[in-house]
């Protein structure tokens, strides 16, 4: 059943939000977002996630761009009216160089907006139960229950070492 | 940076952000002037009277403005090589000044992609070089270098641009939770509205890796296409197969001395001797000497190839080089960027903080000779004495000269007053994480 409210847990040591995040793992609940101000690549190993879609989008971006410059420069060749004696009419050697670029240029493109659109960015209200310390110094996760769930949820987190849970709504 | 605690990061770093004094706003103010002077005074007088009142005469039709470009895109590389090439290699040191070497790289192209636009006798119709449908059926050649160079260096500013900004993103939500008022919108808005969230770092961190995977070949491919614009030319002393490799040491020679130059006055004006360590400092004059040695081989063999092809015009033009009209010139450079490098072998030298700027600020005018050499020398003997003829840069070419440093001295001074000039997020990843102490007891 879709959750639209749940309970924010307000961490400041890492150790804590850890154990909190297995913890409620094993218990089953459903864990929306977990807030920290730096990368943790431990918590998208306790929550499972598969590998980053960019990856794919990245790739194929590239190629886009790779074609798309080598295209570009077929069409100027076939295009140009004066007649260069001497030299191959589609000169690929060179190209090379060309649809390199291309490719860079394609995939770095790519790979920018896929992150940022892939992260739910940007966006005009800030995400449920967002705090601005998760910014700074503090962790949070942000957990779905209703409210015969609450008070369970709520005893997990301050027994995980939560400073302060919050009740949050979507 | 080990005593650094965790939630000291913020407000350590966060520490050039502060209002600046007198003093900086003065030193902005003059560089803005410089600047001023530089494009907006001089640059309309020349492109009022042509090419010919900055010197531009045969034989050398490449002068200070293409030196300038060649310098200020080397510049450019040590920016991608410490932010990119050392990120994938996991190399710790670099978080520190990660940030500053990307400003200095997106500054420098920046600068540079301005000068064949001023090197162009109608600056006005520069975008003839972007291939598009128009009524005069003409379209750039995609054989040319020329053309090579435009799609380097566009890809190279947008890919190190938006390197830049994925590390900035983060960086500006702490900034946009620690201001309030017009600079809390303002960074909100560069922020994307980032929560950090698990879904947001699990993206993020793909494609981080990934843009620094993509930007590292650009490191080797744009100083490379910029030396094939001189030599896939015929001229003695441009035509050469080691200008790639040869480029791009002295590409990154020149912008390892620039963040040195600009790093140890940032260090020692915001007391940032707990994050930016000497370690560091050392770490970068130890790259610097290896740059020093891959130049110093470059400009012993490149003699050599001369010598031992046969050819009397590749001869002459190093003979040139060396004793004729710009040796003094040549052998500064020689001083400059093998001799005053080497000085860092001796551990005293590399670890004096003073002695680092001296020894960055040489390489720098060595950097810069070194292409005046290359460009305006081998041009000033071609291959009939009846063409040979000198030139020397005049007041037109050393303003807009002046007023290129002066624009990337300004951006760098106005950078570290309203971004962060140190990763915040890559400082905090570095730095001991808060774990809770065992004195501490739980809530419960």
């Amino acid at each position: 059943m879709p959750h639209d409210e749940g309970l924010v847990g307000i961490f400041s040591y890492v150790d804590d939000l850890l154990k909190a995040l297995e913890r409620l793992k094993q218990a089953g609940y459903r864990i929306e977002n977990v807030y920290t101000p730096l990368h943790l690549p431990e918590v998208e190993d306790i929550l499972g996630k598969k590998p980053s879609v960019v990856r794919l989008i990245t790739l194929l971006g590239g190629i886009c761009g790779g074609l798309s410059t080598v295209g570009l420069a077929v069409y100027a060749h076939l295009s140009f009216s004066l007649i260069t004696s001497g030299k191959p009419v589609l000169p690929w050697v060179p190209w090379v160089i060309v649809c390199f670029e291309g490719t860079i240029l394609g995939a770095v493109l790519s790979s920018m907006v896929a992150w940022v659109v892939k992260g739910g960015m940007p966006r005009l209200r800030s995400v449920p139960g967002y705090d601005p310390a998760f910014s700074q110094d503090r962790f949070g996760i942000l957990v779905a229950c209703t409210g015969s769930e609450q008070e369970q949820v709520r005893t997990l987190l301050t027994e995980a070492g939560a400073g302060e849970v919050r009740h949050a709504a979507w | 940076m080990a005593e650094l605690q965790f939630h000291e990061v913020d407000k350590e770093v966060l520490k050039t952000l502060r209002p600046g004094g007198r003093t900086y706003w003065i030193s902005v103010i003059l560089l803005f002037l410089g600047a001023f002077y530089g494009y907006f005074v001089v640059w309309p007088y020349q492109i009022l009277t042509g090419l010919g009142s900055a010197g531009y005469r045969p034989p050398v039709m490449w002068g200070a403005y293409l030196v300038n470009f060649v310098f200020w895109i080397g510049i450019g590389h040590a920016g991608t090589l410490i932010s990119a090439i050392l990120f994938l290699f996991r190399a710790r040191f670099r978080t520190s000044i990660s940030r500053s070497a990307e400003a200095m790289t997106i500054f420098a192209v920046f600068i540079a992609s301005l000068f064949p636009i001023i090197h162009l006798g109608r600056p006005w119709v520069f975008y003839w070089i972007i291939p598009y449908p128009n009524e005069r059926f003409l379209w750039p050649d995609f054989e040319s270098p020329l053309i090579f160079d435009f799609l380097a260096v566009s890809t190279y500013f947008t890919a190190s641009l938006l390197f830049w900004f994925t590390g900035l993103v983060p960086d500006f939500a702490t900034l946009r939770a620690r201001t309030t008022g017009f600079r809390k919108k303002i960074y909100g808005f560069f922020s994307l509205s980032w929560s950090g969230t698990d879904r947001q770092w699990h993206h993020y961190g793909m494609s981080y890796l990934l843009l620094a995977a993509l930007c590292t070949p650009l490191v080797i491919s744009v100083h490379s296409v910029v030396s094939w614009d001189f030599a896939l030319a015929i001229i003695p002393g441009y035509h050469s197969t080691i200008f790639p490799p040869y480029f791009v040491a002295g590409a990154i020679h020149s912008g390892l001395a620039m963040v040195l130059t600009l790093l140890v006055p940032l260090r020692w004006i915001f007391h940032f001797e707990s994050i930016i360590s000497m370690d560091t400092l050392e770490k970068v004059a130890k790259t610097a000497v290896l740059m020093a040695m891959a130049v110093g081989y470059a400009y012993v063999v490149e003699p050599f190839i001369a010598w031992y092809s046969g050819n009397v015009f590749e001869r002459q033009t190093f003979l040139f080089r060396m004793v004729g009209y710009y040796s003094p010139l040549f052998w500064v450079m020689c001083f400059c960027n093998v001799i005053a490098p080497a000085f860092f072998f001796i551990k005293k030298i590399r670890t004096t903080p003073l002695l680092l700027f001296v020894i960055g600020i040489l390489i720098n005018i060595g950097m810069w000779l070194e292409r005046f050499v290359i460009i305006c020398g081998s041009m000033a003997r071609d291959y009939l004495p009846y063409a040979w003829g000198n030139y020397w840069p005049n007041w037109v070419d050393w303003s807009i000269t002046f007023g290129s440093f002066c624009l990337f001295f300004l951006l760098f001074l106005l950078f570290i007053k309203f971004l962060p000039a140190i990763a915040i997020t890559e400082v905090k990843a570095e730095v001991t994480p808060p774990v809770r102490p065992k004195e501490e007891p739980y809530a419960a």
